[in-house]
This record gives C-alpha cells, sequence and structure tokens, in this order.
C-alpha cells in the first residue's frame, strides 16, 4: 500500500506553489528574509511571520509566466492582516501593468480581528484588484481546497475570479458556520455537524450550484493540470457577463429558494439520490457534476 | 428461625410496587419517575449502566427528576459518571455515596463536588475491579440497564455495544437484586438474546436509541510528524525484537499512529504475520487498513464504536460475532483478555515522573482509571509463557534460573516531550499527588505504576526501564528521553552515554530511523474519508469526523 500523492489539504502555502509551478521557475517577491511583519500583532502579544501569511511572487506554469499568491493557512488561519493584504493587492496591480494572469491559491477564513480595518480596507483593495485586472484582461485564478477554507473577504474576492478550482476539501462562504450558529441558534445551524457544513459549503455543493467551476481530487497535481487548463480558456469580463450572471443569480433564488438542505437543491437539479454524493469519489462526481450542475457565466 | 429469602422477599416487594405503574414488564413510560420512586428505597445500592461508550441516559434522567424527599442517601456503584444527571443526584440528594471506575466528560465536575463534600466517595476503581466488587461487597439491589431492543417476555438484544451489561445483570439479578433496562424498541422477534428474560425485570420502551459516544475515533488528518516518528521508533524499536502478537492499544493518537503504519512501514520491514496479529481492542476505525491488508487475525472488542457496524457484522473472521452477524462486546472478558492473554500495552499519558508512575489526571480533574490500569499492569497471576513475556522477563531480572523467573507484560508510555498546549510530558511530581493530598485519599490516582512500566517512548527515543539496575539508573533513563523539558535537560551526559551503549536508552538513529522519514506519506489512510474508502464504504463515520 503506498500512498504517495501530495494532498493540497495538507500541504503549507509554500508547498502548494512548489507543486503549482514549473521546477526551479518561482522568485518571491518581498519574502520572509525582508521581515515586512504585521504592525498590529505585537501589541497584543501575539506571534508574527516573516511573510505574514501569504507568499507571493512569478514562476512558470507549463512555460507560461504567472504571478503567484499563496496564503498560509496555519498562520493565524490564513487571515488578512495590512501587510498581507497589501502583497496580494500589489501583485494584483503588477498583473494588471504587465498584462500577467494570476494564480491565487486561497487559505483563509477571512479578515484579522487584530488589525481588522487594515484588512477589510485589504480585502477591498484586493476586489478593486482583480476586478480591474480581469477587466484588462488579466485572468485571476482562485484554488480552494486547504484546511481554513475561504471564508469572510476570501469568499468575496474568491467570487470575483474568472475560474474557481476546488477540492471536497474545500469550503467556500462568506460567514463561517460558528458566526452562523452564534447568531442564528443551533437550530439554523449546527456548526459542529460536519457533514452538514461540508453539505452546505464544501467543494461539492459549490461546484454544483455553480459557485466554483471546476472539481478536481484533493492531489497537489490535479490542482496543478486544473490551473493549467483555466489558464488557457479566453479572458473574459465586461457588462455583458455580469448582466447574465445577475440574470441567473435571480433563476437561482426562484429555483432553490424555498430549498432547506443542499440535498434539496441537489435533487432539484435532477440527481436522483442526492444523498450519495458526499462519499462520492472525486472523478465519478465530477463527471456526475458536468450533467446536472449550474454553470457560473465566469462570476459568482 | 433465621429467614433465608429476605433479599428475595424485597424483591418480590419492588415488583409488585413497581408493577403499578407497568403493564407486565412494560413501564408506562408516562410514569417512569413513579415507577423508579415505587421500587427503589432509600439507602439502595443501584448500579446505573454507563460506561465510556454506551449510557442508559433515559433511566439516568429518570433518577434525576426523583423526588429526593422520598428517595434519598442512594449508593451509586457504576462504571461511568458520564451524564450530567450522574452527579445531579448527588447535588439533589438522591444519592450519597459513590463507587466508581471513569468519569472523563464530568472530571472537573466531580472534583468539585468531592472537595465540596457533596459526594461520599468509596473507591476510584479499574473497570475490572468494579466489576468484581459486584459479586463480592458491591452487590446492586437495583440495576438499570441499556439494551438496544426487548421482547415481549423481556428477552434482551444488546447489540454491538454489549459491553458491560451482561456482567451487571449477572451480579443483580443472581444476587437478587431487580434488573430493569431502558430499550429503544420492543420486537416481536429480537436478532439474538444476550440477556435471557428470566433475569430482567421491567423494561422501558424509551422510543430511541441509548446514547453512544464514539470515544475510539482519531482522525488521521490531525496526526502529526512527531506522532508518526514516535510510532515508527515503537515498531522497530519494540514490536519487533520482542516479536509482539498479542496485544492491546490505548486510546491517543500516536498509538492510532502505530495503527496505520502497520500497512505501509511495518510492510516495508517484512513485520507483517510477526506482530499485531491478535487483540484486544475497540474496533478503532485506524485500524481497518490493517485488517484490510491481511495484518490482523483476530481482535475482542470491550465496547463497539459508532459507525463501525457494518463493517464488523462484514468481518466476522476477525470479529466476535452473534448468530445476527453482529459484533458482541463484552467489557469484562475483554479486560480479563487484556489483563491475562496480552503481551503488550502501549498507550500515551499526561504525565510520567522520575520513577516512571504516569498519571491522566491534572490538577482539579478527576478523570478516573476506566480499563488503563488493567491492560496497563503485569499480571502477577499468569503462568503460560510466551516470546516477548519471556524475553521482558529475563531482561527486568537475568540472574534467576530461567524456569523460576516470572516473564513480564511488555507495558509502555508513548508520547511527545510536550503535550497539548506544551505541557511538559514529564513531572517532578505528578498532578495526582497533589489530588490526593487536597482530597485527603489513601492512594494517588496513578494510571500506570513504575514497577509496571516497562519502556517509555517520546521523540527523543526510547527508555528499556527493564535493563536498569538501580533508581539511578531508571531516573537518568527517563531523563534520557525527556527531551527539552526541565526533567530532559537535567540529564547527567556521561551516564547517559553508557546507558546507550547498554541499549537502555536507544535514539532513532540507533534504531536506523531518520526523522526526516516521518511524514504523513507513511500513514495508510490521511484522513477519515480514506479510512471509509478503505472498508470499501461499510465504515460510515459520525457527522461530526466528516469533512464531506
Amino acid at each position: 500500500m503506498s500512498n504517495t500523492r501530495q494532498s493540497w489539504y495538507e500541504a503549507g502555502a509554500r508547498e502548494r506553489i512548489a507543486a503549482l509551478v514549473d521546477p526551479a521557475s518561482f522568485a518571491e517577491f518581498i519574502g520572509p528574509e525582508r521581515r515586512e511583519i504585521s504592525p498590529h500583532l505585537s501589541i497584543f502579544d501575539l506571534p508574527t511571520q516573516f511573510d505574514d501569511g501569504i507568499v507571493v511572487g512569478c514562476g512558470a506554469i507549463g512555460g507560461t509566466p504567472v504571478f503567484v499568491a499563496a496564503q498560509e493557512g496555519r498562520f493565524m488561519g490564513g487571515a488578512v492582516g495590512e501587510v498581507h493584504g497589501a502583497k496580494l493587492t500589489g501583485l494584483l496591480r503588477a498583473a494588471k501593468a504587465v498584462a500577467r494572469d494570476v494564480v491565487i491559491a486561497f487559505d483563509t477564513g477571512g479578515v484579522r480581528l487584530q488589525e481588522a480595518n487594515a484588512g477589510e480596507i485589504a480585502i477591498a483593495e484586493i476586489m478593486r484588484g482583480v476586478v480591474e485586472a480581469r477587466m484588462a484582461g488579466v485572468r485571476v485564478v482562485g484554488l480552494i481546497g486547504g484546511r481554513a477554507g475561504c471564508y469572510g473577504g476570501g469568499g468575496l474576492i474568491a467570487g470575483c475570479c474568472s475560474t474557481l478550482i476546488v477540492s471536497e476539501q474545500g469550503r467556500i462562504s462568506v460567514t463561517g458556520p460558528e458566526v452562523i450558529e452564534t447568531n442564528k441558534g443551533v437550530e439554523e445551524f449546527d456548526s459542529r455537524d460536519r457533514s452538514f457544513v461540508w453539505r452546505t459549503m464544501g467543494g461539492k455543493h459549490r461546484t454544483l450550484i455553480g459557485g466554483a467551476d471546476v472539481f478536481v481530487e484533493d492531489d497537489t497535481m490535479a490542482f496543478r493540470d486544473a490551473t493549467r487548463a483555466a489558464l488557457a480558456r479566453a479572458p473574459k469580463l465586461d457588462g455583458n457577463t455580469l448582466a447574465a450572471e445577475q440574470a441567473r443569480l435571480e433563476r437561482r433564488i426562484t429555483r432553490f429558494g424555498e430549498a432547506s438542505d443542499a440535498t434539496d437543491i441537489w435533487q432539484l437539479l435532477g440527481i436522483d439520490d442526492p444523498w450519495a454524493i458526499p462519499d462520492m469519489p472525486a472523478t465519478g462526481f465530477a463527471t456526475l457534476a458536468d450533467t446536472y450542475r449550474e454553470r457560473a457565466d465566469d462570476a459568482r | 428461625m433465621r429467614q433465608w429469602n429476605t433479599r428475595k422477599a424485597l424483591r418480590e416487594e419492588r415488583i409488585a410496587a413497581g408493577g403499578v405503574f407497568a403493564n407486565a414488564k412494560a413501564i408506562d413510560p408516562k410514569h417512569l419517575v413513579d415507577f423508579l420512586e415505587a421500587v427503589l428505597r432509600p439507602g439502595d445500592r443501584v448500579c446505573i449502566e454507563g460506561d465510556n461508550q454506551k449510557q442508559a441516559d433515559v433511566l439516568a434522567r429518570g433518577l434525576a427528576d426523583m423526588d429526593p424527599a422520598r428517595i434519598h442517601d442512594l449508593h451509586m456503584v457504576q462504571s461511568g459518571v458520564v451524564l450530567p444527571e450522574h452527579l445531579d443526584i448527588f447535588d439533589s440528594g438522591i444519592a450519597k455515596r459513590l463507587d466508581f471506575s471513569y468519569s472523563g466528560p464530568q472530571s472537573a465536575r466531580i472534583a468539585r463536588m468531592l472537595f465540596g463534600g457533596k459526594i461520599e466517595l468509596g473507591a476510584i476503581h479499574t473497570y475490572l475491579e468494579l466489576f468484581a466488587r459486584y459479586f463480592v461487597d458491591l452487590t446492586p439491589q437495583v440495576a438499570l440497564i441499556a439494551a438496544v431492543s426487548a421482547d415481549r417476555h423481556g428477552n434482551l438484544y444488546t447489540g454491538p455495544n454489549t459491553e458491560d451489561t451482561p456482567t451487571v445483570v449477572e451480579a443483580t439479578s443472581f444476587g437478587s437484586g431487580l434488573v430493569i433496562a431502558q430499550v429503544g424498541e420492543i420486537v416481536d422477534t429480537l436478532p439474538r438474546v444476550d440477556i435471557p428474560g428470566d433475569q430482567v425485570h421491567f423494561v422501558l420502551d424509551a422510543g430511541r436509541p441509548f446514547y453512544v459516544e464514539p470515544l475510539f475515533t482519531r482522525d488521521p488528518a490531525a496526526m502529526t510528524e512527531t506522532q508518526i516518528l514516535t510510532a515508527m521508533m515503537a515498531i522497530k524499536g519494540l514490536y519487533e525484537p520482542y516479536g509482539v502478537r498479542r496485544l492491546n492499544h490505548g486510546i491517543g493518537f500516536n498509538t492510532a499512529a502505530i495503527e496505520l503504519l502497520l500497512p505501509t512501514y511495518g510492510e516495508k520491514l517484512g513485520l507483517k504475520g510477526k506482530i499485531c496479529t491478535h487483540w484486544a481492542l475497540n474496533p478503532h476505525p485506524t485500524l481497518i487498513p490493517a485488517i484490510e491488508a491481511g495484518w490482523v487475525e483476530q481482535v475482542h472488542c470491550f465496547g463497539s464504536e459508532v459507525g463501525m457496524e457494518d463493517y464488523l457484522a462484514a468481518r466476522p473472521d476477525i470479529f466476535f460475532t452473534g448468530p445476527d452477524g453482529s459484533l458482541r462486546s463484552n467489557r469484562a472478558f475483554s479486560q480479563t483478555a487484556g489483563l491475562y492473554a496480552c503481551d503488550m500495552f502501549i498507550g500515551s499519558t499526561l504525565q510520567i515522573d522520575l520513577s516512571g508512575h504516569s498519571s491522566t489526571i491534572t490538577a482539579n480533574r478527576i478523570a478516573g482509571f476506566g480499563g488503563a490500569p488493567n491492560m496497563g499492569s503485569d499480571a502477577r497471576g499468569r503462568r503460560h509463557p510466551s516470546a516477548p513475556w519471556l524475553q521482558a522477563g529475563a531482561e527486568a531480572d537475568p540472574d534467576t534460573p530461567a524456569p523460576l523467573r516470572r516473564g513480564r507484560k511488555l507495558v509502555v508510555q508513548i508520547g511527545e516531550t510536550f503535550g497539548e498546549g506544551n505541557a511538559p510530558l514529564f513531572v517532578e511530581k505528578l498532578s495526582a499527588l497533589e489530588l490526593a493530598e487536597k482530597l485527603d485519599l489513601d492512594l494517588a490516582p496513578v494510571m500506570v505504576y513504575a514497577d509496571d512500566t516497562t519502556h517509555i517512548v517520546t521523540e527523543e527515543g526510547i527508555a528499556n526501564l527493564l535493563l536498569c539496575r538501580n533508581a539511578d539508573e531508571r531516573e537518568q533513563a527517563i531523563r534520557g528521553v525527556a527531551g527539552f523539558t526541565e526533567i530532559g535537560r537535567g540529564r547527567d551526559k556521561t551516564m547517559l552515554e553508557r546507558l546507550r551503549a547498554r541499549k537502555i536508552i536507544q535514539r532513532p538513529e540507533d534504531l536506523g530511523i531518520d526523522p526526516l522519514d516521518a511524514n504523513r506519506n507513511m500513514l495508510a489512510a490521511r484522513s477519515i474519508k480514506d479510512l471509509m474508502l478503505a472498508s470499501g464504504g461499510l465504515y460510515r463515520p459520525p457527522s461530526r469526523f466528516r469533512n464531506w
């Protein structure tokens, strides 16, 4: 029995980048040797990290030069602070300036509470950065399958990407399970019912309702292959795209607005045995999803 | 003339009084509390079934709802103090005295109540000890037990989670006590009869299954590289040289990592069939890959594990199953098996002192013992030889002639030098001692005594205490694997080199292990989902362990 596939879920930010880009092609911007640490965390007596929990730089994927960013979910849950945010904003602005595609490996719980204002502003700047880059013809590909998921402002940024690639483990949402439970009660959302959490926010559900575009196995090579394919797609973002997506989202509310569980939605999509979905292996699921899923219009 | 049947007469009185609120054996659920108040007497010795897994939860609720003016001063004799109701009855005065074994989730509250004098403590036992006392001086007058289903005659099906039930019923029913069972449903025909109906006096249809805690599920996703390293060292430094085939594993991540390394690292070392073939063990989901790869010949279980039922039923060559196909567990027999028929116990602990005593007690918490002290002790009554037992005995006592020399059970403590919250594993003084002083206990609650402990495994090395010839060597051997803890930094380096030359201390490199090889790719399963897939979809993990 061997188990040599490299799990994207378990990998750290640097391991993910190493798996994504061509060997020896990566050059980091503002690396840990620059020690650009958070100016806020020490006030709270919290540990800092020399890269502030995000690695940004340039590399090549299949010979094509790209900018790459990867959040480190193991440092403060990948939360976005001032420096962390500025590094990503800068990368996106550079992408627009030199017309180079961007790959973002998300792994974040959202904004860092200890530097909330700076973090919130950073999220807005990053979203603007993504949209402006895309309007200029740059592809921004988001990869989601880490331990922290993609929550809060991370979920908003992900929504702006050209293509989202997700694995079963990946979760995408704005408000997280614990926060919903705290505010709305355990009857509304039981955050400890993990299969419910994944059914509602996980990669399979997001794929089926058009919240993510490509579903892959939890394997760094699968993420790399899907990224290459996404970088080959035509970049597209204009008023028509957004109007089409708005119409789709309105249809979605009409169609699924009464559903109380993801399985109800899957049934409405025409899937015979929705309760079998969570246990399905990735390949079988991807085939099934191709037949039944809703598709986003390069926006979501 | 002395009456020789007063106990049976009292039972008849209880049956008559309870009958008012029952239709034959079936208790009217709306009058459960009235029923309990009718059959109980103040001062009764009562067993409420519950251990670290299953719980007679509806009956526990009923007990707590009784009127303390009518029923009070009960003497509770029970395996587990686990549900809040188990302690509520002491707060309200319904119960007064307590003899128990395990109190995991209530460990903080029970300590507070003991300290506040709310509970008169008999003793804290191991499971097997408490069961033994059910037959000697703690025989229950009333037992409240839990089963999956009953038929009209009171026959019970206890299913995979049979656990303590046969023992409690045996002592109570044949000791002229009253047996009351809560069941999930009453059916015409049972899948199998675990408890004969003539030993059961009343049955409550609770309308839902009894509660079971999935206590033995360890998520491979949470296993660290350090735990993998200690697991590799245990396999190569202990399982292989002693040839350990019959064993019990503790509940922690270190031993779960060993289970997941058997089909990978163990296979590479060529150990299949040579180690880990026969077990006294709960059905750990992390054992699935080893079972599927053909490592395991037989497992006897204390209890079951939530989600494992279909898998166990599909592997009757490995597990003990009934005519209905489902698992039959039995805590008393499995504990006896662990004590007498296993050559090794290996488990994690929270604190180890300089003599090698270990304890899972931390300040202000009394978690009880459960079964670990029986697993983790040398059985002085053992008489049958086996290779690992003889080898360990020879290491401990090379001078006695072999035919008169006792063997030794391998009792191994495994852990990282710094545990959860960076708490050091090695301490000058066990918190258990402080607790004993505070509560004025005769005995400190020590989980595994120093004279039973044969080896300690940490990421820094293996200490073989069998080979130590005096207290100084023993202390230095322990310091020698204690890493950067205060205890570890207090080591005598020259003495340690001598101990290393005698293989009392073995480092990873002495065993041919490169710590950099200890990575998660070595695990036969890296997530709960991998375990489910390895079982061919037969293992159904509970929702709280799913991330899909």
